[in-house]
């Protein structure tokens, strides 16, 4: 079995606060005597493990302030972990190897706003040390995948949100990365542009890339992910394939039959959760466990219609909010 | 090095389409105009009068520029946030430092000749000698000004611009009179030496050592007097500015290997 793409084991970061804290090398320093006013500890992130396997696309899903961001730029040498270890495309954190193959895309990107998109993403190949010709075609190759060859005459100052968003994507393949790490790709896009990203990171995968990104746009990750992590307070809540995390020990039906007599109708909401009149029809929802084909067929023999039977299934929204509800409890 | 190479083109770059740059250098050189008329006024000195105020406000600007965009340089980085897409390329930290550094000496070196081209175009005007001598200032002029470029990268390792700033202003003012600095000896008013007086006179020396020191680009006298420095001294200002910087870049290097960048 080969090394997974991306794996972190009791990652933990504690960030020190205050004016000790702030100044390099004096942390530790500042954990000792945390006094406040001159130091204060924040532990962002308390013991995240997961893997990401090679060729999958990996939702990393939190509400704001959760850690998504603090894991991701300890994973990318932005932030030095208080304490656990991870590895890169079978390399330790931080190792120019795995940076080599490796491409990122930051939340809320901001560039040199005076170079113009060629440019941009020819300064950008020179730090992986492509030749001049691999960085010229790969460039115009991204500008004109991207939707940006209108705009390659334009300082990146001038560029439209969404437009600095793609050529942010842009500078994380210019290397042709095997690991895309995008932190909250579809931040600030509108519906087309949402839907332009998602076509993307598809056919990354289709290249047999494997793509780490970071939201709380749920709809985007169950359209797309193979497999998702929940974090929220720093801790992991879930992990693992949506099919799996989405199976719900509480499935609800939903049974709607029309032209129900009065008497049969009281007898079958009996049976239900709930009801809910639908002019001539009702909607019965049944709880986990009822006996669905019993139920239909006690209320097409008492002369009902059946109009739909829909289950439903829990959704990423329901694990998210359930998960955010018991991360914020006492 | 060609990381290094490219993270110093694009701070050159940036720098060179940047106005306040462009302004900068265009009231340095108005300045420098300036000095025409008076040297003008002057009765018979108006070469010494342009090359003692011409190297003055070369140096002086040159300085004041070198800080401004020195402390400014990490910091814009981080504050934009531009250096998240840079740390996580395959580059080493000291080589975005390094990068840096280069970029803006390449930016001081721009300065620096443009203000010589104007102080040579003046010379032009009062018929005045441009001498080696006045090559040879002004180159060090320039090494003067990698050292603050050096002294500013190490502050702003670690600090914010404005301290940042602070910091390598005093270090140029106190670097000026270094060479005064190292052989001080402090007395009352009487005359006399006292032990306080020694302790703060050898913490003062002590300070000195560690300062550059800059009165060795200071060659006024000779250029006023039309002497042409000896090219050993030349060399050997330039072997300490340059190590000097050197020095500076290895311990910013170490603060800056140590952050985080939030």
């Amino acid at each position: 079995m080969s090394t997974p793409a991306l794996s972190v084991t009791d990652l933990v970061k504690t960030f020190d606060l205050g004016f000790l804290g702030s100044l390099p090398g004096f942390g530790g320093l500042a954990a000792r005597l945390q006094i406040k006013g001159i130091a204060q500890r924040v532990q962002a992130v308390r013991g995240v493990s997961f893997e990401v396997q090679r060729g999958e696309i990996f939702g990393f899903l939190g509400p704001n302030g959760a850690g998504k961001t603090t894991t991701i730029k300890m994973l990318m040498g932005l932030l030095r972990p208080t304490s656990g270890s991870g590895t890169l495309l079978g390399h330790p954190l931080g190792h120019r190897e795995a940076r080599q193959r490796l491409g990122f895309l930051p939340e809320h990107p901001y560039f040199y706003d005076y170079l113009k998109p060629m440019e941009f993403l020819d300064f950008y190949g020179q730090l992986f040390a492509m030749t001049a010709k691999e960085r010229r075609q790969r460039a115009a190759a991204l500008i004109e995948r991207l939707g940006l060859s209108h705009a390659v005459g334009r300082p990146l100052r001038k560029f439209s949100k969404g437009m600095v968003q793609r050529i942010g994507i842009a500078q994380a393949l210019i290397n042709d990365p095997e690991l895309v790490v995008l932190d909250e790709p579809m931040s600030g896009l509108d519906p087309i542009g949402r839907k332009d990203i998602r076509d993307l990171i598809f056919e990354l995968k289709q290249q047999g890339k494997t793509i780490f990104f970071s939201t709380h746009i749920l709809q985007d990750v169950e359209m797309i992910c193979d497999r998702v992590a929940i974090i929220i307070n720093g801790q992991m809540r879930a992990l693992g394939p949506l099919t799996e995390l989405l199976q719900s020990p509480t499935q609800q039906v939903d049974v709607v039959v029309g032209r129900l007599p009065e008497e049969a109708a009281r007898r079958l909401e009996g049976l239900a959760q709930g009801t809910v009149r639908l002019g001539d029809a009702i909607q019965f929802r049944l709880g986990d466990g009822a006996d669905v084909d019993t139920f239909v067929g006690d209320a097409l023999g008492a002369g009902g219609r059946l109009v739909s039977v829909v289950p439903h299934r829990r959704s990423l929204e329901d694990l998210f909010v359930a998960e955010a509800k018991r991360g914020a409890a006492p | 090095m060609r990381q290094i190479w490219a993270i110093g083109l694009n701070t050159f770059r940036e720098a060179i389409r940047n106005r306040v740059f462009a302004s900068l250098i265009m009231f340095a050189m108005a300045l420098m105009l300036m000095t025409l008329a008076i040297s003008s006024a002057s009765l018979h000195e108006e070469e010494r009068l342009l090359k003692d105020v011409g190297l003055f406000l070369t140096s002086t600007f040159s300085v004041l520029i070198a800080v401004f965009v020195g402390v400014n340089l990490v910091y814009k980085e981080i504050d934009r946030k531009t250096i998240f897409t840079l740390i996580p390329k395959p580059i080493f930290r000291f080589q975005f430092l390094i990068g840096k550094a280069l970029g803006l000496s390449l930016t001081m070196l721009v300065q620096v000749l443009v203000m010589a081209v104007v102080l040579r175009l003046q010379f032009l005007v009062v018929d005045a000698r441009f001498g080696l001598e006045m090559v040879q200032a002004l180159f060090l002029v320039y090494i003067e000004v990698l050292v603050i470029v050096g002294v500013a990268l190490l502050f702003s390792s670690f600090s914010t611009p404005f301290l940042s700033g602070m910091l390598t202003l005093g270090v140029f003012a106190v670097g000026r009179f270094v060479d005064r600095l190292v052989d001080l000896r402090l007395k009352t008013g009487g005359g006399d030496r006292t032990p306080e007086l020694d302790q703060v006179s050898a913490l003062m020396r002590g300070v000195a050592h560690i300062l550059p020191d800059l009165s060795l680009y200071n060659t006024t006298t000779y250029v006023v007097y039309d002497k042409v420095i000896e090219w050993s001294y030349v060399a050997q200002a330039t072997g300490y500015g340059l190590t000097y910087m050197a020095v500076c870049l290895a311990v910013a290097s170490f603060f800056f290997s140590r952050r985080d960048f939030v």
